[in-house]
């Protein structure tokens, strides 16, 4: 029903468009216009749908309620008589009947002879509320396209008034992102709050024991729960440092590979396939870092755990003999695969960024490609790769996928890289996956750690791209 | 006979009679001898030149006195195939400044570059010919380039000093090349280097401070102390002096009149006042050839080639 008004709609504002243009055009003569006559066709246009998608606008956010109101302003006795849930099942079925489709229930006596009478009343406010507001919604295009063509005039200014329009769509689509960013930060923070209700800041960021588990009878073994997110802070930071570990030499070697010593045959090969890898999902490396990079890291350190069993160093060999699959080492090091790409292309565009005049002062000097870089460029270009690494940083630590698949699920406070850790991110998407109690302390610590996380993301995003910002200000 | 650029008020509203030994006029204004001949030929259709009617290397030019520095023969370059220089044959005598002039593209940067082989460092370039230095090919296999650059300084047209400090930009080729192991020594270095670019004065007391906030004109002077350092045989200039104001200008082109008494300095200028204030040969290309070559007197006054007397009176370029 709403194609048609708006098919119809579409139809009104061409015709606005069309006869705007051209009573412009005729209005225009013997006088020196201000704006072309597509400007006036064009407002003309804007006034014919803006109205009219205001009213479409308000009508699907006001139909709904509306439509309750009606219903139970007339409703009958005997089916106001009902408790609330029947009166609303009755009316479900009365608008099943009304579209031909059979009644869910069988209702008693009276209720049963009204059930026809009701679905008619039913179709009946439905097709009033259409009408009305397609009629409304065509009334609002017409007042809105009249007011348009009063309005032009040789003098009239149609070319700024069409720009002001321009500018202020233009405003609201941006300030959708920035609200609904606004609208996740206070969701984060209205829920983090709740939770925060029942568990103390302090015991979340200081305590040292996690476990969210919150059994169902007060009497069972772990009835508390414990919400100690150190280990979390503590394994992110592991698999972080790992993957730092990995991303940043590698990364940043490449780019000064890339932007210093290949050749353009060489760049042209490498650079897209450098940002194929980056492209690749994240779940992809989290196969190879469970299947692939799990098994080859276990067998290595098994192996050298049974070669040194029974030796002097028998107590080491016992541990790596019962090292398993899921360790922060497998997750860290994919992860760090992972950011190479991301570490590569920022430090070579920062890099590239560094003016030919200082490469060519240095080699003019006797100095050699690799002295140039060490002494001028890796100086001249460090505040952006140090910026650049902070990025990559706040990525490992967002990072979810590759953990959870590789990392494992305890919440071992530890920094052996052997070990099963767990990080914020696996956390959160354990508590928060299945059927989950949306008001226990268990799942609430969800949105706990996801503030945390996001506010220590946020930080480090403004710092990075201060300092990117102000090194990049420095050649300008 | 000293060389007197710009006249004065004075001179310019004067109606006596013009002297014909009397200095060039440069800004647009027409020597003497070329007046004449442009009158004659007011009626002829301008044309551009091309490459292909330019004659080849040109006649005899009057040879440089003095010992010879750099000796080229027949140098041409290309660009990913195309050439930008053709045939040049060039003498550049020691403890002289030699000027390269012309119109832009014509190839005088590009020749500066080959002798220090700084056409190395882009994708797609080749030098061919031989340019001897002392005697020596400098294009030989045998000669390395980064050694070669440490006897050949140069200094480009903005100042480009590392964004390090002062001190560090100094020190930066004698540590490079491991000149200088005591660090006493390096402050001997990079005091004397900056004395001689007439910068001390006015760093000494913040040689710790960044170079990028030093002037132009004093970054431009830093970046020759920074060459005067490795104690190179010869300095290479190109418009050292086109991103600074006149004052600073004329502090460089006292720089380079003093630095002529240790180096062979080869300059590459847009500005013909500049090229007859501080040099004391001039070679004058044009479309990727060498033109002309002579005492920067012979060449302002009695330039033998047409193209040249046009260039350098302003008919084009």
């Amino acid at each position: 029903m709403i194609w048609i008004y708006l098919l119809f709609l579409v139809a009104l504002g061409a015709a606005a468009f069309l006869g705007g243009r051209e009573l412009a055009r005729r209005r225009a003569v013997g006088a020196k216009p201000h704006s072309r006559p597509g400007q006036h066709g064009a407002y003309a246009l804007i006034w014919v749908a803006a109205p009219a998608l205001l009213v479409l606008i308000l009508l699907s956010v006001f139909a709904t309620p509306l439509e309750r109101q009606l219903t139970a302003a007339g409703t009958p006795e005997a089916v106001a008589a009902l408790e609330p849930f029947r009166r609303d099942a009755f009316f479900a079925d009365a608008h099943r009947v009304g579209r031909g489709e059979p009644a869910l229930q069988i209702w008693e006596r009276p209720l049963a002879e009204q059930l026809p009478v009701e679905a008619r009343r039913m179709v009946s406010i439905e097709r009033t509320l259409q009408w009305g507001g397609g009629l409304g919604a065509i009334l609002a295009a017409l007042i809105g396209g009249l007011f348009a063509f009063s309005q032009i005039k040789p003098q009239t200014r149609a070319r700024n008034r069409v720009e002001g329009w321009v500018y202020g769509a233009l405003f609201v689509c941006s300030a959708i992102a920035v609200l609904t960013t606004l609208g996740i930060i206070a969701s984060l923070a209205f829920d983090s709050l709740r939770f925060f209700q029942k568990v103390p800041v302090f015991e979340f960021l200081f305590g040292t024991q996690w476990s969210p588990q919150i059994a169902i009878r007060a009497d069972q073994v772990g009835s508390t729960g414990a919400f100690g997110a150190v280990p979390l802070f503590a394994g992110t930071l592991l698999i972080m440092l790992i993957a730092m570990c990995v991303a940043a030499p590698i990364g940043l070697l490449s780019a000064i590979y890339l932007s210093e010593y290949a050749g353009r045959t060489t760049r042209a090969v490498i650079k897209p396939l450098l940002e194929i890898l980056a492209g690749v999902p994240t779940v992809v490396y989290g196969f190879f870092a469970a299947l692939t990079v799990g098994p080859i890291l276990r067998v290595f350190f098994n192996e050298i755990g049974l070669f040194l069993i029974g030796g002097p160093l028998d107590g080491l060999g016992q541990y790596l003999a019962l090292v398993q699959n899921q360790m922060a080492l497998t997750a860290g090091a994919v992860m760090g695969i992972m950011l190479i790409p991301f570490v590569s292309s920022l430090s070579d565009d920062i890099l590239n960024a560094v003016p030919q005049s200082l490469r060519d002062g240095s080699f003019a000097m006797g100095a050699t490609k690799s002295e140039t870089v060490k002494r001028v460029l890796l100086p001249a270009a460090l505040p952006g790769i140090a910026g650049a690494l902070l990025l990559a940083v706040s990525r490992a630590i967002g990072e979810t996928m590759i953990v959870t698949m590789a990392a494992g699920l305890a919440a071992n406070l530890t920094f052996n890289p052997l070990d099963t850790v767990t990080t914020v991110t696996v956390q959160i998407v354990t508590l928060l996956t299945g059927d989950q109690e949306f008001n226990s302390a268990k799942t609430l610590s969800a949105f706990g750690l996801g503030l945390t996380l996001f506010l220590a993301t946020l930080v480090l995003n403004i710092v990075a791209h201060r300092i990117v910002q102000t090194y990049r200000e420095q050649y300008d | 006979m000293k060389f007197r650029i710009f006249r004065s008020a004075e001179d310019q509203t004067g109606s006596g009679p013009v002297d014909p030994t009397e200095t060039p006029r440069m800004g647009g204004q027409l020597l003497p001898e070329a007046t004449a001949t442009s009158k004659a030929k007011a009626t002829e259709e301008p044309r551009a030149y091309e490459a292909s009617d330019l004659p080849g290397p040109t006649v005899v030019d009057s040879p440089p006195v003095g010992p010879i520095k750099i000796a080229a023969r027949d140098v041409s370059v290309f660009y990913e195939g195309k050439q930008a220089l053709y045939d040049v044959s060039l003498d550049i005598p020691d403890k002289t400044v030699t000027a390269l002039i012309g119109p832009s593209g014509c190839g005088k940067s590009t020749f500066l570059r080959t002798m220090n082989r700084m056409n190395d460092t882009i994708s797609g370039a080749k030098v061919t010919g031989r340019i001897a230095m002392d005697g020596e090919d400098i294009n030989d296999r045998s000669i390395d380039p980064v050694l070669l650059r440490a006897r050949v300084g140069m200094v480009f047209q903005r100042p480009n000093p590392f964004p390090k400090s002062i001190y560090e930009n100094v020190a930066y080729g004698p540590k490079i090349h491991g000149l200088v192991s005591a660090k006493s020594e390096m402050d001997g270095v990079v005091e004397s280097a900056l004395k001689r670019a007439g910068l001390w004065d006015e760093v000494a007391d913040r040689l710790q401070s960044s170079a990028m906030g030093l002037s132009g004109g004093q970054q431009q002077r830093l970046v020759i102390a920074r060459a005067i350092a490795v104690n190179p045989e010869v300095i290479l200039m190109d418009e050292p002096c086109s991103a600074l104001d006149p004052i600073a200008t004329a502090r460089i082109e006292e720089l380079i009149d003093e630095l002529r008494e240790r180096f062979c300095i080869v300059i590459v200028t847009h500005s013909m006042a500049q090229a007859a204030r501080v040099s004391q040969r001039t070679a004058f290309f044009h479309m990727g050839r060498l033109v002309e070559t002579g005492d920067t007197e012979d060449i302002f006054q009695n330039p033998r080639e047409r193209r040249t007397l046009d260039y350098i009176t302003g008919r084009f370029g």
